[in-house]
């Protein structure tokens, strides 16, 4: 009995440091919340983004009403969903001049006898030259041209759908989830991410780097009291983080705050087994590291290898077999998937217990790694 | 002596990293109340044979028992007994004075009221009181040193070990420390291991003094006992101009000196009385045409028995060329 009382004593020691040292460096604490929540404004805004002014040059050689047509649909754009900047120029050779030299993204050349061709329907062409390097670009301004021709070409437009085809009508299952929106669970894996890095295994290759362990190694400390302590340390600290993450992230796009108090609870048993499983992962990798540049390095390395393969920004289902494979051993791809269902689909804990699961079982692996491989020498 | 209880027992211990052996073969005894001290210059090996002690790294070969217990068989109960202050500074710069000897008496186990009054008590002693709620980060060396004389203190170890406790300090402050060690000692009977590299150390605070180089130990006993091996009574030191093989053969060649030591172009002269003996070693010195810059005259201390026993000057870091000119240098006692 005396023996438990002393244990706790010595294992609430460590977090007590732990959590003394933490709440001193309030710019990591500010930190760790301001992060993810910076990283989600900017892949939001990378990736998927509507363009916006793409620059067309204009040259119209045809006096027709079709040409015009054309051009008028093209401002209908310019007005509209802005995709495109329309500049009329007044020759091919100088349209063509200003793609290369990247005063405009494409040339649109309107031949002569273009809306008399179109009459006789002798197979109208124009003219699409287009900075090709540029591909996502040089795509949207096609599509739009595509757009604006085509509905001049079609001479009328069927009001009814037509009886004898067959036709696809999308039942949505879930709420409307945007791409913004969609990026939450893995700003919330990036918070716990940056927290097991920061928390836990790092502060003992801090101690031993500022020259702190001889001195806690000389103690009546176990190794799972070290362990151990710095685990239940950085689960606190990272799981305040990442609810303070998942919060601020939920009202910037406008998740609705609908969901029931078990739902909730969900999510804080996802985000503490997400953050055990990483932290214990950390502590079984660098428990024996011994600069801090070497957690910096893998700290990189493990968030590519993790977070791109974890479904957080694209599917799983788009991986080749081998990263396939990598994504049914990763934490994160579980905790990704759990953390949708939840959030998207309101989930229940039955549906997410296989993550679970998981998750517990590669945290139970990795802390009996990471304390087998400590070492309580110098 | 032998009628006291070991503190410490060491047997054989030995230490390899590779194919140097940073600690050879080393054999002592430490009893129960005494101020042990192992002095040898950096790199002898101290700070290995503090960490094989400390449990904190294995032995290659040997044992030792520390407060009875084996360090490689029962590390968890010699670590409860024993109280370390390692070389380098250990207290926690993110923590106030007061914080991190709390954590410290919680890593021992001790209640929380105990701890209090333990700790606000160490505190006063080591003159720390005021500054209790600071954080280290604003400590001077000295004061983080005195913490740490403070913390170690906390679970009221019975054998205390400091490696190089005073190392880097300014004289006052390791006067400092000094004081607040035998303050320590009148208050309990601890028994104290000490290293240090410091001859006015180990001749300050130690009841005995083994002296250790390149791993092994050379000689062990009270400071007392260790300058009875030494030839001579008192030590002449000259500083000269140029130093050369004819100025040591005359000085060599009188009746009162026992042996010579150079080192650059100052040398110890081991002689019977140096009050009586110097003018006449100055008088052979001129002759032998060497200019002579300063002369000291001095009573023997632990510098003169380790060059006595070792060859070289303790101050000496690196293996250094020293010429020997004593007619044969003996290395075990005996003359």
């Amino acid at each position: 009995m005396n023996n438990l009382r002393e244990r706790a004593l010595r294992l609430f020691a460590v977090v007590d440091r732990d959590w003394k040292k933490f709440r001193r460096n309030p710019i990591v604490i500010a930190m760790s919340v301001l992060m993810p929540i910076v990283y989600l404004m900017i892949l939001g805004n990378s990736f998927q983004g509507k363009l916006i002014g793409l620059p067309l040059a204009i040259v119209n050689q045809d006096s027709g009403p079709y040409a015009r047509s054309v051009l008028d649909n093209l401002r209908a754009i310019e007005s509209g969903p802005k995709t495109l900047v329309t500049h009329i120029v007044v020759d091919e050779t100088t349209a063509v001049a200003g793609v290369r030299t990247g005063l405009y993204k494409a040339a649109l050349i309107i031949p002569p006898y273009f809306s008399r061709k179109i009459v006789v329907k002798a197979n109208p062409e124009v003219g699409f030259f287009v900075d090709n390097t540029d591909d996502i670009s040089a795509q949207t301004l096609r599509g739009a041209v595509n757009g604006a021709i085509g509905a001049v070409s079609s001479d009328f437009v069927p009001i009814r759908e037509r009886a004898d085809q067959a036709h696809l009508r999308d039942v949505a299952l879930y709420r409307q989830v945007d791409y913004f929106q969609s990026l939450v669970p893995g700003v919330v894996i990036m918070a716990i991410f940056l927290g097991a890095m920061t928390t836990g295994v790092f502060n003992i290759v801090m101690d031993r780097f500022v020259g702190v362990e001889e001195a806690y190694l000389l103690t009546p400390l176990t190794k799972s009291d070290i362990v151990s302590g710095l685990i239940i340390s950085g689960l606190s600290i990272t799981t305040a983080v990442a609810v303070l993450v998942l919060a601020i992230s939920m009202v910037i796009t406008g998740i609705p705050l609908t969901g029931s108090i078990g739902q909730y609870a969900l999510l804080l048993l996802l985000i503490v087994f997400t953050t055990l499983s990483l932290l214990s992962l950390m502590f079984a990798i660098l428990g024996r590291a011994k600069h801090p540049r070497i957690v910096g390095v893998m700290s990189g390395f493990m968030n590519v290898i993790l977070f791109f393969p974890s479904g957080a920004v694209y599917p799983i289902a788009s991986l080749p077999g081998w990263l396939q494979w990598l994504a049914r051993i990763n934490p994160e791809a579980y905790a990704v998937d759990a953390l949708k269902a939840v959030l998207f689909k309101g989930s229940g804990l039955a549906t997410v217990l296989v993550d679970i699961a998981f998750l517990a079982i590669f945290t139970t692996v990795m802390m009996v790694t990471a304390i087998a491989l400590f070492k309580r020498t110098l | 002596m032998s009628e006291a209880r070991k503190a410490i027992e060491v047997s054989g211990i030995s230490k390899q990293y590779g194919s140097a052996t940073v600690v050879d073969d080393v054999t002592f005894d430490v009893f129960e109340g005494e101020i042990f001290g192992f002095l040898g210059p950096n790199g002898a090996g101290k700070t290995t044979l503090v960490r094989m002690l400390t449990t904190l790294i294995a032995p290659s070969r040997g044992s030792a028992k520390v407060a009875g217990c084996d360090v490689v068989k029962e590390p968890a109960a010699v670590r409860r007994l024993i109280g370390v202050i390692p070389q380098a500074m250990t207290s926690d710069t993110d923590l106030t004075g007061y914080e991190n000897m709390d954590i410290y008496g919680r890593f021992y186990g001790i209640p929380a009221k105990e701890r209090k009054e333990r700790i606000q008590y160490l505190l006063e002693k080591v003159g720390l009181s005021a500054r209790a709620n600071d954080l280290v980060a604003a400590y001077s060396g000295g004061m983080r040193r005195r913490l740490e004389v403070a913390r170690v203190l906390v679970h009221r170890p019975r054998i205390l070990f400091l490696d190089e406790p005073t190392s880097g300090l300014d004289p006052q402050s390791r006067r400092a420390v000094w004081e607040q060690l035998n303050i320590i000692r009148q208050e309990s009977a601890m028994t104290l291991f000490l290293t240090t590299h410091y001859m006015e150390e180990a001749e300050a605070l130690c009841t005995r003094v083994a002296i250790i180089d390149a791993g092994k130990i050379v000689i062990l006993g009270s400071p007392q006992e260790l300058k009875q091996h030494l030839p001579g009574k008192d030590t002449v030191s000259l500083a000269l101009g140029k130093f050369s093989d004819t100025i040591g053969d005359s000085v060599k060649n009188l009746p009162f000196v026992h042996q010579l030591f150079a080192e650059n172009n100052n040398i110890r002269i081991a002689v019977d009385s140096g009050a009586s003996d110097l003018p006449a070693i100055m008088d052979v010195i001129r002759a032998a045409g060497g200019k002579i810059l300063s002369a000291t005259i001095h009573e023997r201390s632990l510098e003169d028995v380790f060059i006595h026993f070792t060859g070289r000057s303790i101050r000496d870091e690196g293996p250094k060329k020293v010429s020997l000119l004593s007619p044969g240098m003996p290395r075990m006692p005996g003359r």
